[in-house]
């Protein structure tokens, strides 16, 4: 099992559960729609920065390229939960 | 043998496999990116509409789907690190385990679809679903040409093409398939979870 | 590689390349600005409004779509150059490089067509019923939108050729050809366009017309720029070959420009 002890495997463990939390938990009705989307949200952009950092080797890349996918989860995150707060739902 | 190398060994910066293809990656990142925004600007004009819709999602084939793809770009992590490692038979049989998990995502899609399409929900019954079928189609396309790249890459790599010295192709391939995880990442929560 | 037999007309082939920044011109400030095409009336117009559009816009409409029908020319002259730039690197036979210039030559036609039925509607709107108008509009999108597959080939060639440059410097650098995968990849959903009249996926939408349109004339400046540099860059390589007169000019010019 030297797989497992991989760093990138322990990504993969992180990413499952983020996963199965976001899916199976904080979407119940139990959360408010308001808190279940932020949540929802900003795992979702940690997640998609833990794969583009360590899965697609970024945090080795120049810095330029670097930020500009940075930037993505950034803007991408930010605009969604931004309109997302304007509904009448939320 | 079991020590934990990480990706910290290289010495300077450098981006996987060609600047190219990361150009590639950026645009079609932007491109989904616009879409997020009109997806979230369509549903503010009519929120009801779309939690209704939405509502007709199964959470379930989603969820199963985003740990599918999570799954593949593993495998394909641990195909690029044999190939660092020269460790050459572990290359075709990780990449071949990523391809299935590639395959067996566009088998729940197509499952998922024929489903809706039976209950009479296709692209044109509302705005929701416009957005529903065209964005995950674009993805599911985006899925098909990444099988095809796997398995064009676990052909190669069952001849030993990618070593420790020769790795921009397996690169270039894992890039572009990780990125396809990412935008599902994405996606899902967009169109399943999006109270 | 040197030269054939004939000698080479650079002159006329720089100015062939030039056709592509007088094309992307003439189609943006003609077709775009002039006849009001950004964005375009919207596919969710009924045919009184589209009759409106005509009616109001009718003598800019004419004089922009007119201009537009012969700049369109200049795409397929463009072609040619690009075309002879390919085939120093695939070889004067290249397979890729005859379905760049015919993928250059037929996309003028959709350009060429649509822009003819849109200066009819504009000349004959006041006399047609809305929905002849209506019908003569959408006509004309359909046609310049759906024959994208005609472009995607032309940029596909283009891209692999010159990804296959083996200079130290490349003629065109790769991200102008990732740039041309990116635009092939942003044609793809161009097929939505009869399906909805609302939205990113229509033909005035956010994807359909501002990326698919854009994406297309970054690409057409870009190779444009690189192929125009490329055929001094292949005329000082020709001097050299052939140890001509000019070589010594050449050299001093290369030194210069390296």
């Amino acid at each position: 099992m030297v797989i497992l002890l991989k760093p990138v495997s322990l990504v993969w463990l992180v990413l499952m559960l983020a996963t199965c939390v976001t899916t199976w938990w904080l979407s119940k009705d139990a959360f408010s729609p308001v808190a279940a989307a932020v949540s929802i949200f900003l795992i979702a952009g940690f997640k998609v920065r833990l794969v583009l950092l360590h899965f697609m080797e970024l945090r080795h890349a120049p810095l330029p390229w670097r930020l500009v996918f940075e930037a993505w989860v950034l803007i991408s995150t930010a605009a969604v939960l931004g309109i997302y707060l304007q509904s009448p739902a939320a | 043998m079991t020590e934990l190398i990480s990706a910290n060994h290289v010495e300077s910066r450098r981006l996987p496999g060609v600047e190219g293809v990361w150009v590639f990656i950026a645009a079609d990142m932007a491109m989904f990116g616009v879409l997020f925004v009109s997806f979230m600007l369509e549903r503010l004009e009519n929120p009801a509409l779309f939690e209704q819709s939405r509502r007709a999602l199964d959470v379930n084939f989603g969820g199963i789907n985003t740990l599918i793809l999570l799954t593949s770009s593993w495998f394909v992590c641990l195909a690029v690190d044999a190939a660092k490692r020269d460790q050459l038979p572990q290359v075709p049989h990780h990449l071949a385990a990523a391809f299935v998990c590639g395959l067996a995502f566009c088998a729940s899609k197509a499952f998922e679809y024929t489903k809706k399409l039976s209950a009479g929900i296709s692209m044109l019954t509302n705005d929701f679903y416009m957005f529903y079928y065209t964005l995950t189609g674009m993805h599911f396309m985006h899925v098909v040409a990444g099988c095809v790249v796997l398995g064009v890459l676990w052909n190669k790599s069952r001849a030993g093409a990618f070593t420790s010295d020769n790795r921009v192709g397996i690169e270039c391939g894992a890039s572009y398939w990780h990125m396809v995880d990412v935008l599902w990442i994405v996606l899902f929560p967009l169109l399943y979870l999006l109270r | 590689m040197k030269p054939e037999t004939f000698p080479t007309d650079y002159g006329m082939w720089r100015l062939f390349a030039r056709c592509g920044p007088i094309f992307m011109a003439t189609f943006f400030f003609m077709w775009g600005v002039l006849a009001g095409n950004l964005p375009p009336a919207g596919a969710y117009l009924d045919a009184a409004q589209i009759k409106a559009h005509y009616i109001d816009n009718g003598m800019a409409i004419t004089i922009g779509m007119s201009i537009s029908m012969v700049g369109g020319a200049f795409y397929m002259a463009w072609g040619c150059a690009v075309s002879q730039v390919m085939r120093r690197i695939e070889g004067p036979d290249g397979m890729l490089s005859s379905i760049e210039m015919m993928g250059a030559t037929i996309t003028c036609a959709p350009v060429i067509i649509a822009c003819g039925i849109w200066l009819t509607a504009s000349i004959e709107a006041p006399a047609l019923q809305p929905e002849i108008v209506h019908m003569l509009y959408w006509l004309g999108w359909m046609i310049i939108d759906l024959a994208y597959m005609v472009t995607t080939f032309q940029i596909f060639a283009v891209s692999i050729v010159f990804l296959r440059d083996t200079r130290e410097k490349p003629l065109v650098p790769a991200w102008v050809n990732w740039w041309g995968f990116v635009t092939c990849a942003a044609f793809f959903p161009v097929s939505l366009i009869p399906f909805f009249k609302t939205g990113p996926f229509a033909f005035q939408g956010a994807f359909n017309f501002w990326i698919a349109f854009f994406t297309w004339y970054i690409w057409v400046t870009a190779v444009s720029i690189y192929v125009i540099k490329a055929v001094g860059r292949l005329q000082i390589e020709d001097g050299a070959a052939t140890g001509s007169e000019a070589a010594h000019r050449s050299a001093v010019l290369a030194a210069r420009t390296a």
